[in-house]
């Protein structure tokens, strides 16, 4: 994937945000990043590491990468099913053809910044 | 301003990162998708191609499986009964718009220079581009065919209103379950060179089923742009799609 224009887009924004709030220092940086999402994490933490370093601004900055779960909505009797990977039938109704829902994002939550 | 970026931060002090941050550290909380630019020029995208009065299709699939032929036939099989414009997307070269522009309808070529897939942004520019064309104001059915990349091109919302992935017969039945997101994020699957099943080993009904398992919604063709099997059935949808 592209995982690096994707960091890029990441330090790009937090540049904005800096100027915003009148920081000079990116400490942390949360991300949410869904498992449906097709971004590797190992890859988006590798290019954070080597993008980070080459500015100041996020020179030293720690990723924190989360993953929200996917939602898989059951076709039978519209349950939600929440679970790590897929699951083969619904729990409810044994139902196979399962929706997923949401998963998909690369979500900037949170950063913490001096 | 900052000698390392270019930028106009004025970094007070600068340091390492041996101390500690207590001082004036500030937890912004910003929740916005990386892809909101993308996700906002796709829906303005979007509205653009509902003005001119289209609909649009963004077809996905490894470079070869064939979305060139598969259009060049659908262009020649549908003659007048739809208006067909297409904005190609490739990383070098105009050969596909070539082959589309032989027959006779509008077509952009966009090349990404080095990009694995086409964006809303560049999308956007093609349309305007596009309009520009002989014809290509007055369109029923916008094609866009994305760089061949079965991976990447999932993640960018065109400001497509169907999304089409193609697997080829050569190809083999496991890329459903290897590149789940193409199938997931589609509203149809094209199992394409069906006219090669005596020669490889291709499970049409096991890829189907393995497909809807990932995406239930999905509609699923079989077919051949070298023999025409199963065009009957693209071409209907087509002209479904576009109410013609
Ligand atoms: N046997 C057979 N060959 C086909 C069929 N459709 C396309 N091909 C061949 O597959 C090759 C690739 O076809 P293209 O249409 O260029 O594929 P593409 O998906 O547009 O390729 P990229 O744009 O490079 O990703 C060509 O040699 C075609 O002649 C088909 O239905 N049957
Ligand atoms: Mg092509
Ligand atoms: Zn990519
Ligand atoms: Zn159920
Ligand atoms: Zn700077």
């Amino acid at each position: 994937m592209h995982e690096m224009s994707l960091v890029q887009g990441l330090l790009n924004q937090l540049h904005d945000l800096a100027r915003e709030h009148n920081k000079t220092k990116v400490i942390s940086v949360c991300m949410d990043i869904g498992p449906l999402s097709g971004v590797v994490m190992d890859s988006f933490q590798f290019g954070f590491d080597i993008l980070s370093q080459e500015n100041p601004l996020t020179r030293g900055a720690r990723l924190e990468i989360v993953s929200s779960p996917v939602i898989y909505r059951c076709s039978g009797c519209d349950a939600k099913i929440e679970e790590e990977s897929k699951p083969q039938a619904c729990p409810a109704c044994s139902e196979t053809l399962l929706y997923p829902e949401g998963g998909d994002d690369i979500i900037l939550r949170q950063v913490q910044m001096e | 301003m900052c000698d390392s970026c270019g930028c106009d931060l004025n970094h007070g002090h600068s340091h390492d990162h041996s101390h500690d941050h207590s001082h004036d550290a500030k937890v912004i909380e910003v929740h916005q998708s990386l892809l909101a630019a993308n996700t906002a020029m796709a829906e303005k995208n979007r509205a653009h191609i509902e003005k001119m009065g289209a609909v649009a299709i963004n077809m996905i699939s490894s470079p070869g499986s064939g979305k060139t032929t598969l259009l060049e036939k659908t262009i020649e099989a549908i003659g007048d009964s739809l208006r067909i414009g297409v904005i190609e997307g490739d990383i070098e070269t105009d050969r596909d718009a070539a082959r589309i522009r032989a027959k006779g309808v509008p077509v952009i070529q966009l090349t990404t220079g080095g990009a694995c897939h086409l964006d809303a942004a560049l999308v956007h520019k093609g349309l305007h581009l596009l309009e520009k064309e002989p014809g290509g104001d007055q369109l029923d059915l916008l094609v866009i065919e994305n760089v061949g990349n079965l991976v990447c091109p999932a993640t960018f919302d065109l400001g497509e209103h169907h999304r089409i992935v193609l697997v080829s017969v050569p190809e083999g039945p496991d890329k459903p379950a290897k590149y789940p997101k193409a199938f997931i994020s589609s509203q149809v699957f094209i199992i394409s060179k069906t006219d090669l099943l005596p020669y490889f080993d291709f499970p049409v009904e096991e890829a189907r089923a393995e497909a809807l398992q990932l995406n239930p919604k999905l509609l699923v063709m079989d077919l051949s742009a070298t023999s025409g099997q199963g065009f009957e059935q693209w071409l209907d949808y087509l002209k479904g799609i576009c109410r013609k």
